[in-house]
């Protein structure tokens, strides 16, 4: 795969032949293996290097951008070409900003040996190993194993020069049998932590508490809901969650800048110094990453802005580089003695906005419903779909379990909320 | 010796029971303009190749970006160490391709004006126009025009001896007026979705006109009423909204990848198993599919698919009944299929092509109906234009959708706006409760260029279609 020096070569023949007045050019290198499976065999499998380079200049306002991936001199011109014709053709942009000048970035490690010496073999090992597994079960297994390195480099014309290398493995499958389906996954930038035991362990364990699934009747109840589920959630809050949006009123985030907004027991951060998790140095415009509170017991803190809007605004331009909720001390078991009855959730699946303006979501269960009472699970249960204001859920957060570290850029716990509300059921 | 007779040669030379190679070169522009400020004017070419090789019922698939003999051979090989690997977790006794033959043959989309020949600043200059008529509304607070462009130009070879040159070409232009009132933010959007045509195309869509039409309903909409509680309540579905809703509910079920559980752990699988060909009633007797990757204008249409197998028209639905899939050379077999239908894309050169949706649209009423006859004839109902809100099972059974712009029908009549309108339905109930399709006179087909699918995750299109069609009896209500 593309090595730093080749960047920076490409680097010294764009600063050497760019004529526009500022330029801001990117080169991201990848080496990735994907060996996906499905009904207990290898269905896909992709090897191969990528790269992607980028060139953004500008003739004082007026801007073009060209990428291509490829680094020769000649194509580099083409790019130069490409991207100054464009900006020359290009209205004014009123949003123009000026390229970053040089910043001290975080001394952070987000490469792995261990990841990056991983061979096909060990992953086609371990991916058997599961299989023989689901076999056990008379299960049928599929999934997907995913080694990635990654390169990335920017510069400026103002200065800002950045190299950032990381690497990171995730292993996902989901083991069915009729009526039962439920899935596990994990991902992280050091092969070395990843546990596939202890994974197999919990797809087991998942598998065996689903049996003969039934349809209750819907409304509002208590739900458990795991780390899948907290997270694939958050996704859909961060992507929402920006500075402008909600100053300009189309987002219920209007006005409640540095108020107690979201319930007081959640708290969610992006964090340089968990050496679990990777922390990309710097974003796409060279903005260094820091500590960054989002939403600290409820009050909104910051939220996501791009440079314009930030310098605009004398804000911080910030962006959710990884994502950490902070958890408790409450065991699954003991959140099913606090309410006299719920449902534990998997995970979620097809999130999607319902009205933006409140913050309403919907959204289905995937991968295992269970319902409990008594302390004790009860039975397992079709799939519901959802209908919920998700930030007002947060009010209704009962306990908090201790954080997992879900994928490599996020530790999640598991949240017990009141008054869940589940609208619909499915057939499964 | 040519690039795609070396790596053809090489792979049978190392044993490859099968090979192809895709050489391809995407082109894409982007332009992204919102409230006069151009955040993205962008071009992106990438260039490079992907090679398949198939060994003992097992894939192995490498790609690379240097154009040299010896980086050709490398990738050959690398294709088949991994193929072999995969063969040590062989699916079932072995993966089999269906027949076909080799093909020498070119396609191009056809079209007058190529849009990357069209000038930027005509481009821009007309994208500001319609941004600054939008923004010319005072309740007006966020203009948003996105232009894409796509050309993808493929060489393919296989080693049934296809030589095949592919260009394909599409356009999406989009635009969406937001209003935004002290307590309420409501957008419109206009968009005919992705079309394989040329820049005369764009041209005839009168996007001037519909930026008023679009700011007028977005300010309509933010001032409207919704509905209550959930009720049973008749539904006019526009072909933009039901472009949407087939894609959800009857392209991603019939796909056979998806039936035969080869999406478990990602996109999903299909309530719509083998058994329930030829007999399963999946829509009422009017209700008709068809799938068409020959379609004129068709984001699926290429001629070939990208292994091979030539576009092809066939029936997804009956009269109802759920006839045959979507499916590629590997999964045909394995339900009895000796031929594939030619539904295997890939989205770049590094992508291994995955069974995707055809182009796949409803056939127009065979009764001579026009869309003002049937709300004329509808006593009680809501009109749903454009897509909004959609959310839909992993075995694509429950789903509940929103829409652009909502219009309540009393006695044959629209009678009001309505916003933040969702109805739920879930497969079969929902295309069997059609009961009437308006004629192929007000036939339309919406390009759909944002299907994600797969591990990892391509961005996959294609286009749908149909006529204002009726569905009795389904839950509709006003959100929270
Ligand atoms: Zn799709």
């Amino acid at each position: 795969m593309i090595t730093r020096q080749e960047m920076q070569k490409a680097a010294d023949f764009i600063r050497n032949h760019v004529k526009a007045d500022d330029f801001n050019f990117s080169i991201g290198g990848a080496e990735e293996l994907f060996t996906r499976f499905a009904q207990n065999g290898i269905t896909q499998h992709i090897a191969g290097d990528k790269i992607n380079v980028n060139l953004n200049v500008s003739f004082e306002n007026k801007t073009g951008e060209a990428s291509s991936n490829n680094l020769k001199e000649d194509a580099l011109k083409h790019l130069i070409k490409t991207a100054e014709s464009m900006a020359k053709l290009n209205q004014p942009d009123p949003e123009f900003v000026a390229s970053e000048p040089a910043h001290d970035l975080p001394d952070v490690d987000n490469f792995s040996r261990k990841t990056a010496d991983l061979k096909v073999e060990k992953i086609v090992d371990d991916i058997l190993k599961c299989v023989k597994n689901a076999e056990g079960k008379n299960a049928k297994l599929s999934g997907i194993s995913e080694k990635r390195i990654q390169n990335s480099f920017l510069t400026t014309k103002n200065g800002f020069e950045g190299f950032d290398q990381s690497t990171s493995f995730a292993h996902s499958m989901t083991m069915k049998r009729e009526g039962v389906e439920t899935k596990v996954s994990r991902s992280v930038k050091d092969h070395s932590k990843f546990n596939l035991d202890e994974l197999i362990g919990q797809l087991n364990s998942q598998f065996g508490s689903l049996k003969n699934p039934v349809q209750i009747e819907t409304g509002k109840i208590p739900v458990i809901l795991r780390p899948a589920a907290v997270l694939n959630w958050l996704f859909y809050l961060i992507w929402t969650y920006d500075r402008r949006t909600a100053d300009e009123g189309h987002t219920p985030f209007t006005d409640q800048i540095g108020k107690q907004f979201f319930g007081k027991d959640f708290t969610f951060r992006s964090r340089l110094d968990d050496p679990d998790l990777e922390a990309s140095k710097f974003d796409n415009g060279g903005i260094p990453a820091e500590n960054i509170d989002w939403i600290e017991n409820g009050v909104i803190k910051n939220m996501s802005a791009d440079r314009y809007y930030a310098r605009q605004n004398n804000l911080k331009a910030l962006r959710p580089y990884n994502i950490i909720v902070e958890g408790g001390e409450t065991s699954e078991a003991e959140m099913m003695r606090i309410v006299k009855r719920g449902v534990i959730v998997n995970n979620f699946w097809y999130i999607r906005p319902v009205d933006r303006k409140t913050g309403e979501w919907t959204g289905l269960t995937r991968d295992g419903v269970l319902y409990f009472e008594d302390g004790k699970i009860q039975k397992s249960l079709t799939n519901f779909r959802w209908n919920e204001i998700l930030h007002k859920a947060t009010k209704r957060i009962l306990a908090l379990g201790p954080v997992v570290q879900q994928e490599y850029y996020a530790k999640i716990p598991t949240l017990l909320i009141d008054d869940f509300n589940f609208i619909d059921v499915t057939t499964f | 010796m040519d690039f795609l007779s070396l790596a053809m040669n090489t792979a049978k030379s190392l044993g490859a029971d099968y090979a192809d190679i895709r050489i391809q070169r995407s082109s894409t522009e982007m332009i992204f303009l919102r409230n006069l400020s151009l955040k993205n004017t962008s071009l992106n070419e990438i260039y490079g190749y992907g090679i398949r090789v198939f060994k003992n019922g097992a894939w192995g698939f490498a790609h690379n970006n240097v154009f040299t003999e010896d980086a050709i051979n490398k990738t050959v090989k690398k294709a088949l160490v991994i193929a072999k690997e995969s063969g040590r977790v062989k699916y079932g006794n072995g993966l089999t391709l269906a027949h076909e033959r080799g093909y020498i043959d070119s396609y191009k989309t056809p079209f007058n004006l190529d849009p990357f020949d069209v000038p930027l600043s005509e481009k821009v200059e007309m994208m500001m126009g319609t941004n600054k008529t939008m923004l010319s509304f005072a309740e007006i607070k966020r203009a948003v025009f996105m232009l894409e462009c796509r050309k993808d130009e493929k060489l393919f070879a296989s080693t049934l001896g296809s030589r095949l040159d592919l260009q394909t070409l599409y356009i999406e232009p989009t635009i969406t007026a937001t209003a935004v009132t002290e307590t309420d933010s409501q957008s419109r959007t206009f968009s005919q979705g992705g079309q394989a045509r040329g820049w005369e195309w764009v041209q005839s869509l009168n996007l001037a006109d519909k930026a008023v039409q679009i700011s007028e309903e977005a300010i309509m909409k933010v001032h409207a009423g919704s509905l209550g509680a959930e009720e049973r309540k008749t539904l006019l579905l526009d072909p933009n909204h039901m472009a949407l809703t087939m894609h959800e509910s009857v392209g991603h079920p019939t796909e056979l990848d998806r039936v035969l559980g080869w999406e478990a752990d990602f996109a999903g699988i299909s309530f719509a198993t083998p058994e329930k060909i030829g007999n399963f009633q999946y829509g009422s007797k009017i209700v008709n599919f068809v799938a068409n990757n020959k379609l004129e204008g068709g984001l699926a249409t290429a001629g070939y698919d990208d292994e091979g197998v030539p576009n092809q028209k066939w029936y997804i639905i009956k009269d109802g009944i759920l006839q045959e899939y979507g499916n590629t050379r590997a999964t045909a077999p394995i339900i009895g299929l000796e031929m594939s239908r030619g539904c295997n894309r890939a989205t770049n050169y590094f992508d291994f092509p995955i069974n995707r949706i055809p182009n796949l649209y409803l056939e127009p009423g065979k009764e001579l109906l026009t869309p003002q006859e049937l709300i004329a004839d509808t006593d009680n109902g809501i009109y749903i234009e454009g897509r909004g809100s959609f959310s839909i099972d992993q075995h694509r059974v429950n789903f509940q959708f929103g829409g652009d712009m909502f219009w309540e029908i009393k006695n044959g009549k629209k009678v009001r706006p309505l916003k933040k309108i969702l109805y739920k339905s879930n497969n079969p109930e929902f295309w069997n409760s059609v009961d009437a399709i308006c004629d192929d006179r007000s036939f339309q087909t919406f390009g759909v260029t944002n299907c994600g699918k797969g591990q990892p995750g391509q961005r996959g299109r294609m286009t749908h279609g149909g006529s204002l069609a009726r569905f009795r009896n389904i839950r509709v209500g006003g959100s929270q």
